[in-house]
């Protein structure tokens, strides 16, 4: 399992040596790299960290300010300082912030490594698991009243995740910028992860309220919901796409079956795509809604009346619509239509015109 | 009634969530929106759907129709459709049971 280091220094030349220095260690951890505290602050919100060496001087927000924050937020994660203004006093302000290690520059890269490798080893103290099933493992914890830090790979993505456990109640977790429940369920649909155990539980703050078996269940209808819109298929390489020229003398219903078999691709419960203004009073009212609520122009909409089929509608000249079947990849779809349809010509102009009269 | 909406308040993006009678009468609102006093008979307009998915140019609008009225959630273009549709379905139940009986008049407090 990779881990994650961040560097923070506002000095670019260090940042650079350290990355490259350091790059020999890529087996055991990656690098990330932010030039003040305020950078470092937002590495910290997207991504899952194990270790953050940070300078102290540093512009916006300096070393000790970072330390603190990551103290409050992330308390275990370890940080170790370097400094170019080593005082005996900034040590022990330092450790008594929290930092497990400091260092004065100029310093010998592998004694950074040897430092970082370490205090990355604490984080798999309890033992390392691969291939498992995050769900049953997770149950055991509970059972058996464990207090730890639980870091989990999923294997296909990469996506980190970091669960807290407190005499088996679930206090918290983390993925990437989510946190509490929201991160749980991204965890929890995880089907093959590699995990390591730490001994320990540095977060006291419980975000997480709700039984464990309750939030496992409503993470498996995520995940099954997910697969239904077919998220979780695997990426599909894009055709390239046709200039703007080309597109603008297409016909619409032309111009949405490219774009969909460019960005969605053939299948996933699409099936026809055709002019139909019987919806044009519909898609007026649509337009009006979003008035009402100062929601800007109408691009597109997904209509499910409980029929056999549910209906994409776009506007424009005449109301394009695209069938799908219910169980179609709708939220991929939607996201599609949506991102191109200002490009793509769908300007609402049945809504432009009554706005007009 | 403001508990049954927690979840989705609480989402990433979520702006607010209207709840309406199915003649459109206005039962609850968090937070209260600035919005068209015809608002109702748009809604009604959109009578004969059970879901419906709105993008708009700025924002994305979300309409359930429910045994007792209709649900509209004003969303940011980058919330979670399959985890807003989740919350939503669970708090459909709610609803249900909160409507049973009493009648709902009895029951919402109506934001002016």
């Amino acid at each position: 399992m990779v881990k994650k280091v961040l560097i923070v220094d506002d000095d670019q030349d260090m940042l650079l040596s350290l990355e490259e220095g350091l790059s020999e260690y890529d087996e055991t951890f990656s690098i990330l790299t932010a030039e003040d505290g305020l950078g470092a602050v937002d590495e910290l919100k997207n991504n899952t960290i194990s270790l953050v060496v940070t300078d102290l001087k540093m512009p916006r927000m300096d070393g000790f300010s970072l330390l603190s924050h990551i103290m409050e937020h992330y308390p275990e994660i370890p940080v170790v300082i370097i400094t170019g203004y080593s005082t005996s006093e900034m040590e022990r302000l330092a450790r008594e912030g929290g930092a497990i290690g400091y260092i004065a520059k100029p310093f010998m890269i592998d004694d950074l490594a040897k430092r970082v490798i370490t205090a990355l080893r604490k984080e798999a103290d309890g033992g390392t698991l691969h291939s498992v099933s995050s769900g049953i493992f997770l149950q055991l914890m509970e059972m058996e009243a464990k207090t730890c830090t639980v870091r989990l790979v999923e294997k296909s993505s990469g996506k980190q995740g970091i669960l807290f456990f407190l005499e088996g109640q679930l206090l918290d977790a983390r993925c990437d910028s989510l946190r509490g429940e929201a991160a749980a369920y991204e965890i929890f649909s995880w089907d093959d992860v590699s995990l390591s155990i730490q001994n320990a539980c540095p977060q006291r703050e419980r975000r997480i309220h709700r039984d464990l078996q309750a939030i496992l269940l409503d993470a498996m209808v995520v995940k099954d919901e997910l697969k239904r819109l077919g998220k979780g298929a695997s990426p599909r390489k894009k055709e390239p796409a046709p200039s703007k020229e080309k597109v603008e003398r297409m016909q619409p219903v032309e111009r949405v079956k490219e774009l969909l078999k460019r960005e969605v691709g053939e299948g996933y419960g699409i099936e026809d795509i055709y002019e139909d203004n019987t919806w044009e009073s519909f898609v007026k009212g649509i337009g009006r809604l979003g008035m009402a609520f100062k929601a800007g122009e109408f691009r597109v909409a997904y209509v499910d009346r409980g029929d056999s089929k549910d209906f994409i509608l776009l506007p424009g000249e005449s109301v394009t619509v695209v069938s799908v079947n219910p169980r179609c990849a709708r939220d991929r779809i939607m996201e599609a239509l949506s991102e191109e349809s200002g490009f793509a010509g769908f300007d609402g102009s049945i809504l432009s015109h009554e706005r007009n009269l | 009634m403001k508990e049954i909406f927690n979840d989705i308040l609480a989402m990433e993006d979520v702006q607010g969530v209207v709840f309406s009678s199915l003649e459109g009468e206005i039962f609850f609102m968090e937070p209260p929106i600035e919005i068209d006093r015809s608002l109702p008979l748009f809604i009604r307009a959109l009578g004969g759907i059970r879901e419906a998915d709105l993008i708009f140019e700025k924002s994305r609008i979300y309409v359930r129709k429910t045994e007792t009225g209709y649900l509209v959630i004003l969303l940011g273009l980058f919330a979670s459709g399959a985890m807003l549709r989740l919350h939503v379905d669970m708090a459909l139940p709610s609803l249900k049971e909160r409507g049973k009986g009493k009648g709902l008049r009895s029951l919402f407090r109506r934001n002016k």
